[in-house]
C-alpha cells in the first residue's frame, strides 16, 4: 500500500485538482496552484544532494575497479570542489593571503574521502589523511582574513574566481561545443543530400532552397526567385505541416498525461 | 604513456607556455600576466575540444571531466544561492533570513490557514525532499516514489490541460482559414485570375494547401489503419509535406551554427594571437 | 500748383497707411480670441460590473459613446476614467513604502558592516591601501576634494558607528510597522463605504475616442500600491475630454459596485469540452481492450527496430546508450520516455545486455533508476541490475553532451536510444553515435530537431509516434486502447477543421467562435 497506492493516489488528487483548477479562476485556486508549483521548486532543490551523490558514486565506482579513464576522474572531482570553493567564498579586499594553501587542502582533503571510497583495504589512512587536510584547511580559514567564507548573500557568485572560471572556462567550452555544430551539420547533410528516395530529395530540394536564399551570388542568376520560392516554403507547406505535428503531439502529450493521471501509465513509480 | 605522447605533451606545453609569454608582452599594464593567462587558458580549452574533431584523445578527455566536473559544481552554487537562499529560506524562517541577508518573505503579511501560520506549510515540501533524500538508502529507497508522485502528478495535471488548449484547442481554431477569399463570383474570379503573390488565386491557392497540409500530416500520424488505398495516399502526401518542412528547417539552422565556429575561431584568431584585428 | 501738390501727397499718404494698415497681420490672441468650446456631452448609460471569469480585483466599465464622439460637435478627444479614494488609502500607500524602505535599509546595513569594519582594520594596518580599498566611502560634494587615509578611516568609523547605532532600531521597527500596515488594510473597506466623506477622485487613465469600456485591473496583492480590494463598495466616474482638458464633459458617476472571483471560467468551456471528450474516448477504448476487443495499430519501423537493435547489442557483446533527453521530469516527452525505457530495459534484461543511461537531470535519474530496477525485476533478472547503470552526469547542456559523447566513443555502444526533449545538442549526440559506428533510434516532439535526427538516425520517431511508442513496445491492452483515443481524437479535429472551414467558407463564423478561447 505504502510503496504503490500512496504515489498512485498522489498522483490522482494533485495531477486532478492542477486540472480543474485550470477552470476555477478564482484567488483561492490561483492561490494554492503557485503553493504548489512553489513546493515543487523546493522539492527539486534536494534532487541537487541526490544528483551530486550520484555523480561522486560514478566516479568513485569508476576509479575502485580501474575503468578505462578512471585517472581523469580525479579532474572532475577537483574541478568540482575547487568551482564549489570559490561559490562560497570571496576576498575581503585585493589580497589572497592564504587562499590557495586552503583552496589546496580542501581538493585534498575531498580527495582523500574518494580514495577512501575507492580503496579495498586502505580506507581507514586515508580518512586519516582527509582528516588531517579537513583540520589544515578550517585552521587556514580561521586565521586568516584576507578572505572568508560567504553564506551571507550571493556575494561569492561575483567574486574574481568563480567569475574568472565561468568566463574563461565554462563558457570557452560551452562555445567551442556549440561550435563543432557546424563542422558535424556539414558531415550530416553530406550524408543525407544523397537523394535515395523520394523523401529524401524533398528534404535536400527544400533545404537547399531555404539555404539559397542568404546566397548573394545566386541573386543575379535567379533574380528574386529563389528568396519568394523560400518564403513560400517557410509560410506553406512549413506552417501546414508544423500544425499538424504540433497537433499530434498535443494530442501525445494530452493522452500521456492522462494516463498518468488515471494510473494507467505507472511505470515511473518502479515496483517492488 | 608512451614516449611520442610524452614528447607530443612537453611541446604542446612549451607552445602555450610561450603564447602566455607573448600574450603578456603583448597585453601590457597591470595584471598583464594574469590575463594573459585567462586567455590561454580558454584557448586551451577550446582546442582541446576542437580535437575531438580529428579523434578521442587525452585533451579532450581532460578538458570533457573538467567540463562535467565544475558545471555541475556551477549548478550546485547557483541552485543554492538563488533556490535554497534566494527561494526557500525567506518563506520558512525570520532568523535563517537574518542569518543569510536576505528579506524574509513570509513575514510581509502573514495569515493562517487551518489555524497554523501559511508557513508552516512549507514544511510540507521540506519532509517531501528529506524523502527524496532516502534514495540514498538502499532499505528505504522506495520513500523517494512519494516526492516524485507529486512531482509527475502535478505537471501531468498542469501539462494536460496547458497542452490541450495550446496545441490542440488553438491549433484547430487557427485551421479555420476561408476557402474563398474575396469572392463575389465566379465571374469575377476568372476576371481577375493571375499568379501576384497577393492575388485572389495565389490566396485562395495557400489556404487550401494549409487546409490540406494538415489534413494529410494528421491522417499520417494515425496509428489505427493500415496506410493503404486514398488513404495512404493522403498519408504519403502527408509525409512529403513534412519533409518539406523538415528540410526548410535544416536549411534556416545551418547558417546560425556556421556564424557559431565563426564566433570562437575569431577568439583564437583573434583574443589570443592577436594575428586578426 | 505746389499746394495741391501737396495736399495730393498728403491724401496719397493718408490713404496709403490706412491700406496698409489694413492689411497689416494682427497678432491676435488664440485664447481669447479662439471661439470657446462648448464642452462635450457626457457619455450615457454608464454601467460597472464585476469583471467576468478572472481571480477578482477587477471592474469593467461599459457605456454609450458620447454624442459628440465621432458625430455632433466631434469634439472628444479621449474619455478620462476616475476612481474614487479614500484617504485611508495614502494610509496604506505610506506604511506599505515605509515597510519596504526600512527593509531594505536594514539588509543594505547588514552588507555594509562586515566590509566597512574590514576595510578599516586594511587601513589602520597599511594607509597605503587607500588605492585598492574596496569600500565607497562617504565624501563631500566637493570637486577639489582630495581623499586621505586619515579621512577615510574616520568615515568608515563613522559609518561603522552609524550602523551600530541605527541597524537595531530600524529592524525593531519592521514589525510595528507591519503590525500598522494590517491594521490600516483591515480598515479600508470601512473607509471605502464611506464615500463621498473622506476621499477623492482619482484619474486611473484614459480610454481612447470611440471607446465604449474600460477595464480596471488591480493587483491582487494588499501590499501592492494597485491593489483594488474584493467585496468593497467602488465608486467610478467617466468624463469625455476635449483637446483643451479643461474642457470636459460632467462626470457621470457609477457605484457601488463589488469586484469578486468567480469559481467557474466559462470562457474556457470549449477546451473542458475536449477534456471531457478525452475522458470518454479514453474509459471507453480503455474498457473494450479490456474486454478482449481486436485493436489493430499499423507497424512503425522506428519501434520494430528497437528489438533487432537489442538483439545486435548482446551478440557484439556491447551496450545500449539510452537519453532521456533534457527534459525534467516534469515534461511529459520525458515521461513518454520513461514508459519507452521500461520496455527496453526489460528486453534488456532478458537478453542479458548492459544498459547506459545517462541522465541530465536528478529527478530524471532518480525515476529511471526506479523504471530500470523494475524492469529487471519483472524480467526476473534483478540481480543483474546494477544502480551504476543509470547516473547523472551534470545539468549543463553541453557539458552533458561532451560526457555522452566521450562515453559513445569509449564503450562504443551498438545502439543509442534517444528518445525524449532534445535542443541544440542532438545532432552532435547523433553524428557522434554515428562515428562510434552505432545503430541510433531517436524520437522527440521538438520540431526544430527532427531534421537532423532524421538526417543522422537510422530511425527516427516523429513528434505523435514517440507518445505511441510505450504501446507499441508493451502492446499492453490498455495503452493500445489509449492509443486509439488518439486516434478518434485526431478524427473529430478533422471533422471540426472541415466544418468550421465550410463555416468559415460559407459565412458562418458562429462555430468558429465557439472554439474561441477566453482569458
Amino acid at each position: 500500500m505504502m510503496k504503490q497506492q500512496i504515489p498512485r493516489l498522489i498522483v490522482l488528487v494533485f495531477g486532478s485538482f492542477l486540472l480543474f483548477q485550470f477552470f476555477v479562476p478564482h484567488e483561492s485556486s490561483e492561490w494554492i496552484y503557485e503553493f504548489l508549483l512553489d513546493w515543487n521548486i523546493i522539492i527539486g532543490v534536494f534532487a541537487l544532494a541526490v544528483g551530486i551523490w550520484s555523480l561522486f558514486n560514478v566516479h568513485v565506482e569508476k576509479i575502485k575497479i580501474r575503468k578505462f579513464g578512471w585517472k581523469y576522474s580525479y579532474v572532475t572531482v577537483i574541478g568540482f570542489v575547487g568551482m564549489v570553493t570559490f561559490g562560497l567564498t570571496a576576498q575581503n579586499g585585493q589580497e589572497w593571503g592564504w587562499f590557495f594553501p586552503f583552496l589546496a587542502a580542501v581538493v585534498l582533503t575531498v580527495l582523500m574521502i574518494v580514495q577512501a571510497g575507492a580503496s579495498k583495504g586502505n580506507a581507514l589512512l586515508f580518512l586519516g589523511a582527509a582528516a588531517f587536510f579537513a583540520l589544515a584547511a578550517a585552521v587556514i580559514a580561521w586565521l586568516d582574513t584576507t578572505w572568508s567564507f560567504y553564506f551571507q548573500t550571493a556575494v561569492p557568485l561575483q567574486s574574481f574566481m568563480f567569475r574568472r572560471m565561468f568566463d574563461n572556462v565554462l563558457v570557452s567550452l560551452h562555445a567551442t561545443m556549440f561550435s563543432l555544430l557546424a563542422f558535424f551539420i556539414a558531415s550530416a547533410a553530406y550524408r543525407a543530400f544523397r537523394a535515395r528516395n523520394v523523401m529524401a530529395s524533398l528534404l535536400l530540394i527544400a533545404a537547399l532552397v531555404v539555404m539559397s536564399r542568404f546566397n548573394p551570388y545566386l541573386e543575379p542568376i535567379f533574380g528574386e526567385q529563389v528568396s519568394r520560392l523560400s518564403n513560400w516554403l517557410m509560410n506553406v507547406p512549413n506552417l501546414a505541416a508544423q500544425r499538424a505535428v504540433i497537433m499530434g503531439v498535443g494530442l501525445g502529450m494530452v493522452a500521456t498525461a492522462l494516463k498518468v493521471v488515471l494510473g494507467i501509465e505507472r511505470n515511473y513509480m518502479g515496483k517492488g | 604513456m608512451s614516449r611520442l605522447a610524452v614528447v607530443v605533451f612537453v611541446l604542446i606545453c612549451a607552445a602555450f607556455a610561450l603564447s602566455w609569454a607573448v600574450r603578456a608582452g603583448v597585453t601590457g599594464g597591470d595584471h598583464a600576466l594574469r590575463e594573459a593567462f585567462l586567455v590561454t587558458l580558454s584557448a586551451f580549452m577550446t582546442l582541446a575540444i576542437m580535437s575531438f574533431m580529428y579523434r578521442d584523445n587525452p585533451y579532450y578527455k581532460f578538458a570533457e571531466h573538467l567540463f562535467v566536473g565544475i558545471s555541475a559544481a556551477y549548478w550546485m552554487c547557483v541552485g543554492f544561492w538563488s533556490t535554497i537562499v534566494g527561494n526557500l529560506v525567506p518563506r520558512i524562517s525570520e532568523n535563517l533570513s537574518e542569518f543569510f541577508k536576505v528579506p524574509y518573505s513570509g513575514g510581509g503579511l502573514d495569515f493562517d490557514l487551518f489555524f497554523l501560520p501559511y508557513r508552516y506549510f512549507y514544511m510540507i515540501p521540506i519532509v517531501l525532499g528529506i524523502l527524496l533524500l532516502m534514495r540514498l538508502v538502499p532499505k528505504a529507497g522506495w520513500l523517494s516514489r512519494w516526492p516524485l508522485a507529486f512531482i509527475v502528478g502535478t505537471f501531468a495535471g498542469l501539462n494536460l490541460i496547458r497542452y490541450l488548449q495550446s496545441d490542440f484547442v488553438n491549433q484547430i481554431s487557427a485551421t479555420f482559414v476561408p476557402l474563398f477569399v474575396e469572392w463575389h463570383g465566379f465571374g469575377d474570379f476568372i476576371g481577375q485570375l493571375s499568379l501576384a503573390a497577393d492575388g485572389q488565386f495565389v490566396a485562395m491557392m495557400t489556404n487550401l494547401i494549409i487546409f490540406l497540409g494538415v489534413l494529410c500530416g494528421l491522417i499520417y500520424f494515425f496509428f489505427s489503419k493500415e496506410h493503404t488505398g486514398w488513404f495512404g495516399g493522403a498519408s504519403r502526401l502527408g509525409i512529403w509535406i513534412l519533409m518539406i518542412t523538415f528540410g526548410a528547417s535544416f536549411g534556416y539552422t545551418v547558417m546560425g551554427r556556421i556564424s557559431l565556429l565563426v564566433g570562437r575561431l575569431t577568439f583564437l584568431f583573434r583574443d589570443w594571437l592577436g594575428i586578426m584585428s | 500748383m505746389r499746394h495741391k501738390l501737396k495736399l495730393v501727397l498728403v491724401l496719397v499718404l493718408c490713404a496709403w497707411t490706412t491700406a496698409a494698415a489694413q492689411t497689416d497681420t494682427v497678432l491676435i490672441d488664440p485664447v481669447s480670441a479662439a471661439p470657446v468650446l462648448p464642452p462635450p456631452l457626457p457619455v450615457t448609460n454608464l454601467q460597472a460590473q464585476d469583471t467576468d471569469n478572472d481571480h477578482g480585483h477587477a471592474i469593467t466599465l461599459t457605456w454609450e459613446k458620447s454624442a459628440d464622439d465621432g458625430a455632433g460637435r466631434n469634439s472628444v478627444l479621449a474619455y478620462e476614467i476616475f476612481r474614487w479614494f479614500p484617504f485611508q488609502m495614502d494610509v496604506v500607500d505610506a506604511l506599505r513604502k515605509s515597510v519596504s524602505e526600512t527593509r531594505d535599509a536594514v539588509r543594505a546595513f547588514r552588507i555594509d558592516l562586515p566590509r566597512a569594519e574590514h576595510a578599516l582594520r586594511e587601513l589602520r594596518e597599511d594607509p597605503g591601501k587607500l588605492r585598492t580599498l574596496r569600500f565607497n566611502v562617504a565624501r563631500p560634494d566637493d570637486s577639489t576634494f582630495q581623499l586621505t587615509a586619515d579621512y577615510a578611516i574616520r568615515a568608515l568609523e563613522d559609518t561603522i558607528a552609524f550602523i551600530r547605532e541605527h541597524g537595531p532600531i530600524l529592524k525593531n521597527r519592521i514589525k510595528p510597522l507591519q503590525q500598522d500596515l494590517e491594521k490600516a488594510l483591515a480598515e479600508l473597506p470601512q473607509a471605502y463605504a464611506d464615500y463621498p466623506r473622506d476621499g477623492e477622485w482619482r484619474s486611473l487613465g484614459k480610454a481612447l475616442v470611440g471607446s465604449t469600456s474600460y477595464t480596471n485591473t488591480g493587483a491582487k496583492e494588499s501590499t501592492d500600491k494597485d491593489f483594488i480590494p474584493d467585496y468593497t463598495d467602488l465608486y467610478y466616474r467617466v468624463e469625455a475630454i476635449t483637446v483643451d482638458e479643461s474642457i470636459r464633459s460632467e462626470a457621470v458617476t457609477v457605484g457601488p459596485v463589488q469586484s469578486r472571483g468567480q469559481w467557474f471560467h466559462a470562457g474556457r468551456v470549449p477546451v473542458l469540452g475536449f477534456v471531457l471528450m478525452f475522458f470518454v474516448f479514453t474509459l471507453t477504448f480503455v474498457q473494450m481492450a479490456k474486454k478482449g476487443a481486436n485493436l489493430y495499430v499499423r507497424p512503425l519501423s522506428g519501434i520494430e527496430a528497437v528489438d533487432d537493435a537489442i538483439g545486435r547489442a548482446t551478440e557484439m557483446g556491447r551496450p545500449i546508450l539510452y537519453l532521456l533527453g533534457l527534459g525534467d521530469a516534469t515534461q511529459v516527452s520525458t515521461i513518454a520516455s520513461f514508459s519507452v525505457l521500461g520496455r527496453v530495459a526489460k528486453r534488456v534484461a532478458e537478453y542479458q545486455t548492459s544498459i547506459i543511461v545517462p541522465c541530465y537531470d536528478p529527478v530524471v535519474m532518480a525515476v529511471a533508476q526506479e523504471v530500470v530496477k523494475s524492469s529487471y525485476l519483472d524480467a526476473g533478472r534483478s540481480d543483474d541490475y546494477k544502480q551504476e547503470s543509470v547516473f547523472f552526469v551534470t545539468n549543463y547542456q553541453f557539458a552533458y553532451v561532451a560526457a555522452v559523447n566521450g562515453i559513445m566513443l569509449r564503450e562504443r555502444p551498438a545502439t543509442n536510444i534517444y528518445m525524449g526533449k532534445f535542443m541544440a545538442e542532438s545532432l552532435l549526440l547523433a553524428e557522434t553515435g554515428t562515428l562510434a559506428g552505432s545503430i541510433q533510434i531517436a524520437g522527440t516532439d521538438e520540431i526544430a530537431q527532427i531534421p537532423f535526427f532524421i538526417v543522422a538516425c537510422d530511425y527516427t520517431l516523429i513528434g505523435e509516434e514517440l507518445y505511441a511508442a510505450s504501446a507499441y513496445l508493451g502492446r499492453e491492452p490498455v495503452l493500445l486502447g489509449s492509443l486509439k483515443a488518439q486516434d478518434w481524437a485526431k478524427v473529430v479535429i478533422m471533422a471540426v477543421a472541415l466544418i468550421g472551414m465550410l463555416g468559415t467558407a460559407l459565412g458562418w463564423p458562429a462555430f468558429a467562435q465557439l472554439l474561441q478561447v477566453t482569458g
